[in-house]
Order: structure tokens, then sequence, then C-alpha cells
């Protein structure tokens, strides 16, 4: 914690220079009663900004006023039908006061006073209307914001068979209320934040009240209190900035863009940050095996999830040592391979001009070229990389003599392995290791895989994750938690909330659910009889 | 975190400057499946086979070169030296890739060799940490190269065929940790396969047969003094109780024609009993058969039948044992068996009195077979086929 | 010091790679040697060490339950006195620790290694545990709860692999000289099982102190039923001959062939091996490094991580100039040198503190 505190005086001193320039700015001026003044000092503010909007009129045919607005960031026609055509009747300059008829008849729901030019400004940028009154020294904020979002969509990142299928979307409110659709109990608490010097980004912490343990809150809370930034784009800035070990190759946190996610994560006791402008949740705090979980686990039958959880783990495996094997068994411990397998092998690398190391590394490294490639790539060039990506790690490369089949053939099982793990950061992570551990087999075979191996889980162990062992339940050990790690136990079963996470209030439903037809009946002709 | 990560560097670049040592790519490697051993005069003759990858098939994918003549894909390199350590130096001379013995197959032993002793080879074989266990051991009746420059028609090499023939389990099959077993036990004595060579059929060139194991060497120390054939050494695997696959015929009294059965499980069990200072052995066997053939007119489902058929191959047995005792007990005196392991485990603080001379008492001991064997079932027919249903005896 | 707090459960986990690691190498031509076909049954004996060292060890934690042997040896023999006696444990565990990473070394270059040299093999190795103590004793145990099982999962399917060729004759006939030769056969062994001493200085750290107790005694079962099955397997499947292999159970793993598929996995046991190699290693490397700390009254025990590694560098380096000579070294004089330490010292400092107690009393 003494390392925390550090850090959060060397903020402070960092942060004195930006307070002085925001002194210097205008913004905190308080409004005065004079309109003109007004105006004037916010069009110098806004001066060279063509898109915000300053519309003068009378009330009611007497009182000066002026509406401002950022141009697409407010609903016009609404203004146009409902707002102005109230303000300009013959009312509203007989109502006894201006607030009463402001409250009384200008239909938009939500109308905010403000007092200084900065929450003007703040008014405005939130898509708020701001309407200035002459000699009224405040100013009102009509929230008919509006502006162009995208529709709901399925979350590519995370595909299902079977579950949910919207995604969150950009729009911290959308967010919101999907989150809130899902979980409907007051408890679900929303806490925001606005980050980013200019971009003024809203960041929500979700929790649910009396589920997240107060010291989490607390550790996210002064976690969050350190950022200051000029600007937020993604949530990946917050959690570079909130993460436990800078430096570590594994994602620490969850970030997902599925509600269903976030909210069952919330159940169990864990912590949501939401951000304006992106679809990614964060959700703290992480275990290395929550990053292996996928949403479809608890959506399929157990039996078949945990069959499924069990290829997963055997394929990060493989994503993460098939190539050092082929490597270490291949320069070092030839004796392993069965005689006939390593005569075949033999004899397709007869012709290889790489040793089998340079060979590896080669592949792997245009495997993840091409990959990124794939991502990158518009659209219309896809097929073109796939058509090429065949070429390469294929037939064609066997054909050449510059690559042995058995290598083509481990690349490919690797590339696919690693996608099998849901959580794409750390099945990234996983990916980049076996570049250092191709070279340690091909240093010390299999000696050097299992060095390379004990090195990165000596890093997992040192890690945590706001204050969870990045390994648990698997180290330290906890039995009881091996139900949702080893084994996707059936939900009837699942009737305490992970020990970690969960502490405040274990139980999660009533014990004995599990279905038995015959009791029903029992139940039934009890029932009748009586 | 800085001096982490300079430590880090560092270390990777020490692994990948330095630590290479022990790597050798595959395409270094001289593979070895086979090595023959022949005592040339008073120098060891060491036989290597060796896999040329590139006339295996596999090599048809890579650039067409698709020239593999037919059983092409070994070789063979001799190196000869005063020990086999030595001879192993002289062969690597020859060879432009590194000898790697992870993948022996067979030790086969020219006679010579063996008659000449074996225990300074076998403890070379085992030191080193490259060489399997597991390998086959053999005796070739002409010499170790003989055997394995052949070529044979069907499997890769000639030592996958002695290797596959071993594990047929028809008659011996011993490993090198059997031999090294055998060796240092209370026995003295041991017993190796030994092969010759299939005469070759018209029109193939003289390499293209295959070496079969007929017969068993039998060592008394680490030499081998002499060998007893297929019939001999399927009574020692009787009496040593590793008898798998056995045909036995045998013809019935009263009837033209003879029965063969085939033994489905047999169990011996070897009971010393020490009387009077005398020792004796009573070897029990028993075994459970299917009848395979019947070219008697016999029904068998006639009990009487099955009686007088389980009585002649219990009799079959016996004397096949008992023909292999007078030759390797009374003629040899080689305990092969096991008598001495049998009598140190049952009679612990006799046996330590009577070590020292075992050899003389070995001879001596008065065997008693006893045979039971039960047949089963007749096969897929009742009756005999092909003859008219009256004459089938019922 | 050390704020870390582990599991009575991560404390036997760690004490089972603690001596499994080199006993299963070493002990089965050790005991064969002496106790021929009753080598299965010397480790039963030798566990008795075990299970009395483990029973001081606890007495001693009783009566100080905060402190490790270091300190509280300060406390029973005065502060002069038992500043010597800790260099003695000190001196100990850092030739201690040195002959366990020779042996690591001789081990790896003797089988697959052969042209690398043993400084690499072992620099690397103690590289990789500096990083692990440098995490402290949760790091330690946390790697212990995730590769013991994968060792013994291992263990299991060498046996499992090895039934084939198994022949139960091998082990009669029993007691052929009495049982004074498993007795010599346990001579040896039981000085590993001394190593258990090692809980003295890991106890203070446990959560759950009384299940402290049952699972430090429950750790020696687990050794010593790990080695009579070990036994069993060589002697069931090398007999007569397993004296004279170096290792036996790496002889018999390279004896394993399941349908010609599955063969020499020499190499995959010895990589399993390495991590309990690692294990054991790492356990005597943490507790030489803190007790160092201790002794020399520091406040940070990961400033000494390097330097000590370093120091165990040399002393493996030094431990003996070839296999042999190691090998005579461990066949001759541990008996008297680990149990010296390990079990005498503590005894007579059980005795000392009982006398410290009763005098306070009365």
């Amino acid at each position: 914690m003494q390392f925390f505190k550090q850090r959060r005086k060397q903020t402070n001193k960092e942060n004195v220079p930006a307070m002085e320039r925001e002194h210097k700015q205008p913004e905190a001026v308080v409004l005065s009663a004079d309109i003109t003044q007004n105006i004037q000092t916010l069009q110098t503010i806004y001066e060279n900004c063509c898109d915000v909007v300053f519309r003068s009129f009378r009330i009611g045919g007497e009182v000066n006023a002026t509406i401002l607005y950022i141009d697409g960031l407010v609903n016009v026609e609404q203004l146009n039908i409902a707002v102005l055509p109230s303000l300009m009747t013959k009312q509203a300059a007989e109502a006894t006061t201006l607030a009463s008829f402001l409250k009384e008849s200008l239909p938009v729901s939500s109308l905010t006073t403000v007092q200084t030019v900065a929450e003007c400004i703040e008014q405005l940028s939130s898509g708020s209307c701001v309407l200035l009154i002459d000699k009224q020294p405040e100013a009102v904020a009509l929230s008919i914001a509006k502006w162009e979002k995208r529709s709901l969509e399925e979350p590519t990142g995370e595909g299902v068979i079977r579950g949910p299928r919207e995604g969150f979307t950009e729009s911290i409110s959308t967010n919101l209320s999907l989150l809130r659709r899902k979980l409907k109990s007051p408890k679900l608490k929303t806490k925001a934040k606005t980050f980013g010097t200019y971009t003024q980004t809203t960041v929500v912490v979700t929790y649910i009240d009396g589920l997240a343990s107060e010291t989490l809150l607390e550790e996210v809370e002064v976690r969050l209190s350190r950022i200051d930034v000029d600007g937020i784009f993604e949530t990946s800035y917050i959690e570079e900035l909130i993460e436990d070990n800078p430096y570590s190759l594994f994602p620490q946190v969850i970030n997902t863009e599925r509600p269903d996610v976030v909210a069952a994560n919330l159940l169990e006791g864990r912590v949501a940050i939401l951000q304006d402008g992106t679809p990614f949740a964060l959700i703290v705090p992480a275990s290395f095996y929550s990053l292996l979980q996928s949403s479809e686990d608890y959506y399929q039958r157990h039996a078949i999830s945990t069959m499924i959880r069990w290829l997963r783990y055997l394929f990060l495996l493989v994503s993460l040592l098939l190539p050092s094997l082929y490597v270490a068994v291949l320069t070092f411990h030839q004796e392993m391979v069965p005689t006939t397998l390593l005569l075949t092998m033999a004899a397709s690398r007869e012709l290889i001009p790489f040793p089998a190391l340079v060979e590896a590394l080669i592949m792997e490294i245009v495997f993840e070229a091409l990959r990124e490639a794939g991502v990158r790539l518009p659209k219309q060039a896809g097929a073109a990389v796939s058509i090429v990506g065949a070429l390469v790690i294929g037939q064609a490369a066997v054909q050449a003599g510059i690559v042995s089949a058995p290598m083509i053939m481990v690349v490919a099982l690797t590339g696919i392995a690693s996608f099998t793990i849901p959580r794409y950061a750390a099945g990234i992570a996983l990916r980049m290791l076996r570049f250092p551990m191709i070279l340690l087999a091909g240093s010390l075979g299999l000696l050097g895989v299992m060095l390379g191996l004990l090195l990165i889980l000596i890093h997992m162990a040192t890690l945590r994750s706001f204050g969870v062992p990045y390994l648990s339940p698997m180290a330290p050990m906890q039995w009881e938690e091996m139900k949702d790690v080893l084994v996707r136990v059936p939900l009837w079963k699942q009737n305490k909330r992970p020990r970690l996470t969960g502490t405040k209030n274990r139980t999660r439903q009533a014990p004995n659910q599990k279905p038995d037809p015959l009791e029903g009946d029992d139940q039934l002709s009890k029932g009748g009889q009586s | 975190m800085k001096r982490a990560i300079i430590c880090f560097v560092v270390s990777i670049s020490c692994f990948l400057l330095s630590g290479c040592w022990d790597r050798t790519e595959l395409n270094d490697l001289a593979l070895v499946t086979g090595i023959g051993i022949d005592q040339k005069g008073k120098e060891i003759e060491l036989t290597a086979q060796l896999v040329v990858p590139k006339k295996l098939g596999a090599g048809a994918s890579m650039g067409g070169n698709n020239s593999g003549s037919s059983g092409g894909a070994t070789i063979v390199r001799s190196g000869t030296g005063k020990t086999l350590a030595d001879a192993i130096a002289h062969l690597q001379e020859k060879l432009p890739r590194r000898l790697f013995w992870g993948h022996v197959k067979v030790i086969v032993f020219g006679e010579k060799a063996a008659k000449a002793g074996i225990r300074a080879h076998m403890d070379f074989l085992s030191r080193n940490p490259q060489t399997r266990l597991r390998s086959n051991v053999l005796v070739s009746d002409k010499t170790a190269k003989s055997v394995l420059e052949l070529l044979p028609p069907i499997e890769q090499s000639s030592a996958e065929v002695l290797r596959e023939l071993s594990n047929s389990q028809i008659l011996m099959n011993i490993t090198l940790k059997d031999v090294l077993q055998m060796l240092s036990g209370e026995t003295g004595a041991a017993a190796l396969p030994m092969v010759t060579l299939l005469p070759i059929e018209k029109e193939k060139t003289p390499l293209e047969t295959i070496a079969y194991i007929d017969r068993t060497a039998i060592f008394k120390g680490d030499r081998m003094i002499g060998s007893i054939g297929d019939k001999l050494t399927r009574g020692a695997l009787w009496i040593r109780n590793e008898i798998e696959q056995a045909n036995i015929t045998v013809s019935l009294k009263g009837a033209e024609g003879k029965i063969t059965s085939t033994i489905i499980r047999a169990n011996t069990k070897l009971i010393p009993s020490y009387k009077n200072g005398r020792w004796k052995m009573t070897i029990d066997i028993t075994s459970r058969d299917d009848v395979l053939l019947n070219a008697t007119n016999l029904s068998l489902y006639n009990e009487k039948h099955i009686h007088q058929l389980e009585k002649a191959l219990a009799q079959a047995t016996i004397e096949r044992v008992n023909a292999t005792l007078k030759k390797v007990q009374k003629e040899m005196h080689a305990d092969i068996f096991g008598f001495a392991d049998v009598i140190h485990r049952k009679y612990p603080k006799q046996w330590n009195r009577i070590k020292n001379r075992w050899d003389d008492i070995f001879p001596e001991i008065e065997v008693k077979v006893k045979a039971n064997v039960v047949v089963q079932r007749p096969g897929m027919n009742t009756t005999p086929q092909g003859i008219p249903e009256d004459e089938v005896k019922k | 010091m050390e704020k870390g707090k582990i599991s009575a459960l991560q404390l036997a986990m760690m004490m089972y790679p603690a001596i499994i690691a080199t006993a299963i190498l070493l002990v089965p031509a050790i005991t064969a040697h002496h106790a021929k076909q009753d080598m299965w049954l010397s480790p039963i004996w030798a566990a008795f060490t075990g299970a009395i060292t483990v029973w001081i060890a606890i007495r001693l934690h009783e009566y100080y339950p905060k402190q490790t042997a270091i300190e509280y040896s300060a406390q029973i023999a005065g502060k002069w006195f038992g500043n010597i006696i800790g260099f003695v444990f000190l001196f100990f565990y850092l030739h201690a620790s040195g002959i366990i990473v020779r042996e690591y070394g001789e081990f790896i270059i003797g089988n697959f290694f052969i042209r690398t040299p043993l400084l690499f093999i072992m620099g690397s190795m103690i590289l990789v545990c500096a990083f692990a103590v440098r995490g402290g004793v949760e790091v330690v145990a946390r790697l212990s709860e995730v590769a013991v099982p994968v060792v013994i999962v291992v263990i299991a399917l060498f046996v499992i692999m090895l039934i084939p060729d198994m022949e139960i004759k091998n082990m009669f006939p029993i007691f052929e000289h009495g049982i004074l030769p498993s007795l010599k056969g346990a001579i040896i062994p039981q000085s590993w099982f001394s190593e258990c001493f090692l809980i003295a200085f890991l106890l203070p750290y446990v959560a759950n102190q009384q299940d402290g107790k049952k699972y430090a005694l429950f750790s020696v079962v687990a050794i010593c039923l790990t080695l009579v099955m070990v036994n069993f397997t060589v002697l069931f499947v090398l007999g007569n001959i397993t004296a004279r292999f170096v290792y036996p159970v790496m002889s018999a793993v390279r004896y394993i062939s399941i349908a010609d598929f599955l063969e020499h996995l020499e190499a995959f046991v010895m990589a399993i091996w390495v991590a309990g190699a690692f294990l054991k290693i790492a356990v005597f490397y943490y507790v030489l490094v803190l007790s160092t700390a201790q002794w020399l009254r520091l406040t940070d025990y990961r400033l000494i991580v390097f330097p000590i590694g370093f120091l165990i560098l040399l002393f493996g380096n030094w431990a003996a100039p070839n296999v042999m000579e190691l090998s005579h070294f461990l066949g001759t004089s541990t008996p008297f040198y680990l149990n010296t330490v390990q079990t005498v010292i503590p005894l007579l400092l059980l005795l000392g503190a009982k006398w410290r107690h009763r005098g306070k009393k009365a």
C-alpha cells in the first residue's frame, strides 16, 4: 500500500500545472444578469465553433432570451415543435415568475438551473439546450439530447450459440439501461465520474450494494481517483491506469461487451466499470480462470460445459507449448518420437534448409502477421488474405521445400488453439509467450520448456488483481471453488458465491433445488389429500 | 523493474548464445535401428543398420523425389575396435552424421561373439543413456552383419522384422533388461533367441530375405555353450511359463489322422521340494486348449474322446518338456529355467548353503513333470467335416 | 519480515517435493544395494525419523509459536551460543542446497544434456528459483500447489504404465536374512526424511496452526507411501539388477512401452521431475534466505536472494569433484551429517526449551 501512496503523491504534484491552466480560463465565471454580457462570454469561448448555435428570441414577445445548443447533439425537432412555441406564447410573459412558468408549462422532462459559465459548457457538451433569459443571473438547461448512435447488435468478439445476443453500444445511457433491464433491483448502484481534461468522458462504476465488498469498492475508488489524463477513448485506458502489475503480459481485468456477463459478475460481488463511447466494460477483480470462462458455459448443459472447459485447458497448453515441444523433441529428444513417425519426420525434413528452431519461429511469425492482417484488412481484400494465407501456411510452402509438412500442422493447430480461449486478451498473451518458449526449447530442449513454464507460473503466482491472487482458486487452493473451475457443476449446486469475491453475502440461492419429478408428485398428492 | 528487464535480456541472450551444446538437428542424425556385434579375431566388429530418410516413401511429397527402390531404406556400416566403444568411434569416422542410438530395436550377436562372452558389451549397452533397455537381444548363427544387411521385402528394415518376430512370442522374446537380469541372477545361465537366414526365393537378389528365429542359444555365464532347436525351445518356454501361442498335434489310439489343438491359456508352476539331502522339482503344467483341426473320424462331442484327447495332449506336453530337460539339464547343465530362483524363494536358508555348488547340484535334480490339459471348445464344427455322417465315430 | 501466510495444505505440498524430488531418484538404488528384495520395506523404517523430526519441530513450535528455528535457538541457548547454532543451520542449509542443486545438475547432465556445462544447468535452475524465492513464501506455496498434483499424477502414471512389465515374484523371499538388511537399507533414506525439519522454518507462517501439525505428519506419510510404491515398482520391473543403476526409476521409465507408441518417455518424466526439483530447491533456498536474513537481523530478505543464489551455485560446484564422490558422500556421511543437524540439534534445543520453561514455572 505504501507503493500506492507514493504514486498518489506524485500524481498530485503533476496535477498542479493542470489546475493552473484551468484557472486562467473564464469558465468559472458566474453568469451575470445581463444577457448580452453572458452571450458575449459564451461566444468568446465558442469562437470558431461552427456547430454551436445561438438563437435569440423573445419570450412571449417581451423578454429577451437566447437558446444555445450544439448542432447534432440536440433533438432539433422537439425544440422546434414543443419548446420554442411554448416559450413564444403570450402566456409566458403573463406568468407570475419565469421559473414557475418554466417548471409548469415547458414540455421537457428534465430541467436544470445552472449558475456558472462552466456548468453551461458542461450542459451544452452533454447535449442539453441552454436557455439564457434577460435579467436572470442563471440559465436553464433543457435536456433534449439526441445524437446518432448505433443500434444494438450482437457482440462480434464474444459470440454465443445459446444466450442473449445483445451487446453494449458506444452510448453509456444505453449500456446502463441494458444493465438495468437485467438487474432491476434498486441495489444496483451506478456511480458516475468524469475523466479526461478535454474529452470529459463519463465513466460509471457499477456494483450491487450488499454483494461487492467495501474494501474492493474503496480500492476501485482510490485507483480511479489517481487518473488524470487529457482524454479517454476506450476502457483500455482505464485498465492500463488501474491494473496491479502494469508490466505483466496477462490481463488483470476482464473486459467484455456483453451485458449478461457484466450482470453475472456483479452478482458474484465484482465491480464493473463502464465508459461512455465504448462498448467494452471492465470487470474487476479477475483471476486467470475467470478469463478462461465463457458466458456460454452457463447457458449450455453442465456436462457439455465441463467437457468444453477441459478442452479449453488442453488447448490453452497446446497454444502455449506445442511449437516449443515440437522444437524440443525434434532437436533434443529424438528418442521420444515413435520410430515410424520419426522416420516420416526425418524424411519430410531432409530437404529443409532451416534448423527446426528457425523454421518454427518463421512460421509462427508469419501466422501472427496473417492474423493481424486479417483483422486490419479492408473487408474487400479479406478474400485475398485467406488465399495468400493458405499458400504461405499450406501445401505450397511444403512443395517449395521451405518448411516441412509437420511444422505446418503444428502452426495451424497452435493458431486454432489460441482462439479457443474466450477472452481475446488472455489468448494473445499466451500467443506472445510462445515465442520465448520456442527459443528456450531450441536451446535447452524440454528442460528449457519446463524452466520457461516455471517462470510463467512464478509470474502468475506473484500476480494479484485487486487483492485476489491471479491463480486462485487453484493456488491458493480452494477446493470448494473447483466446482466452477475444474468442472461446471449444475446450477442447483452452485448455492454459494465465489469465496474471493462474494465474501459479503455468500448465499446465492436456496438449497436443494435439484429437480426431482417424484418430489413434485409427492407434493401434489399431499396437496390432494389435505 | 529496469533491473528485471536487464536480467531477463541477459539471461535470454545467455540461452540463445550458449545453450546449444546438446542440440542436434534431425538432419544431422544417423538413426540406428539395429546393432550387430561380431568377433573378428581379437577385435570387435560393430555393425549399425542406419535408416536413409531420403529413400523413405514419405519423401515423395518433397519435390517429387520418388526414387525409393524397394526395401532400400536402410544401409549398414561397420567399424572395428578392441572394445565396443572403440568400434563405435571407428564407425563414426565413416559417417557424415552423428550416430543416434535412441531407436535401436534389436541387438544381434554373431555366434562367435556370443561364444566369446557378452558381458562387456552388455555393460556398454546398458550404460549408454541413449540405448533402450527394451531392445531385443538375439544371436545369429552366422555373423550379425549378415543378418542386418538384409533388405526385407515387407518390413522397412531387417531390425524391424526381428523385433516383430520377437514380439510375436512364438519362441523366446528377450530384451536387454532380461539379459541383464539373467546374467546377474542366481542361475548363472541365460537363453537368447537365435536367428537363421530364410532360404532365398528364386529370382530375388541374395539380400531380399529375412532372418527368422528358429533356435535358442544357451548361455552359461556370459558365454554361449550351444543351442537347442525350436521344439526343445517350446519345452523350455513351457517350463519358464512363457508359452503364449502353441499348437500341439497328437494322434489318438484307435483312430487314423491327427488332431491339432491350440493353447488358449497355460500356466506352469515350479514346486521345489527338499528331502533327505536331495532336491526334487515338480513341474505342474495346466493348460486350456481349443481344437483347431480334426483329421480323424472321431466326434469331439463325445466326452470319452475328449478325455482321450486331453490325456494325449498332456502326454505330448510332458514328452516335450522331458526332451528339453534331457538336453538342457542333463547335457548342457544350464539352468535356463530359473530353478535356482524358485529354490531361493522357497528355501532361502538351504539355498545359501548350496549356492556355490549349484552347478553340480542342478544336473542331479530329479524333475517330475505333471500336465493337466482341459479342452474347452471344439471350434466351429461338431463332427468332423468332409466325411459322410455314418463314418463318424460317435 | 515475511508477511505472507500459507495454509496447512500448502505446507504439506511444499514438504512433499522437498523430500521426494531427489529421494525418488537416488533412494531406490541405495536401498536395493543393502536390502535387496526387501527394499520396499526400508522407506517405512525411514519414515520414523521423519515422524520424530516433525514431532520435535512441532513441539519446539508450540513453545515459540511465532518464531523460526533461527530465532528460538537464540532464545533457548542464549544469544552467543544461539547464534552459533543459527550459523550451523545456515551453513548446513547452504551446503545442503548446494548438494541438491548438484544432484539435479548431475542427473540432467548424466541422462540428457551430456555436453552442456554443469554450471549452466545449475545456474539456470537457481535463477528460476531466485525469482520464486523473491516472491516470498506465498509464491513458493502456490507453485507447489500447482505442480505437486501434476508430479503425483505423473508418478502414478509411471507406475500404471509399468504394470504389464511387473513380476511380483521379484519380491520373494521376504526377510531372507531377517529384518536387518531392510533396516540397513533405511539408514540412508532416513536422513532424507530428517529434512522434514524444514517445517520448523515454515510453521510460523501457517495460517491454521492446528491443521499444520496434522498436515506435516500427513506429508511424511505421503512421502513414505510414494517411496514404497516407487520401490515396489522398480523392484518388480528390474528385480535383482536394481542396485546396478544409478537412477533405477529412470531406467524403469526407459523400459515403458505401450503399444509401440508410448516409448522412451524419460524426457517427459524428466521435465515433470524438474518441476519437483525446482520446488525442492526453492523451498531450501527460501528457508536459507529467510534464516540468513533473520540471523543477520535484516529487515528485508529480498536483498540477499541473488547473492545467496550465487553462493549456492558455488557450493553446488564445490560439493564434489565427480558423481562417484557425490554418491560416496551421500551413501556414507549423510546419515551422520543430516541427522546431526536436523534431528539431534533440534532434539537438544527441545530439551533446552523444556528446561527453560520448567524453570519459568518454578
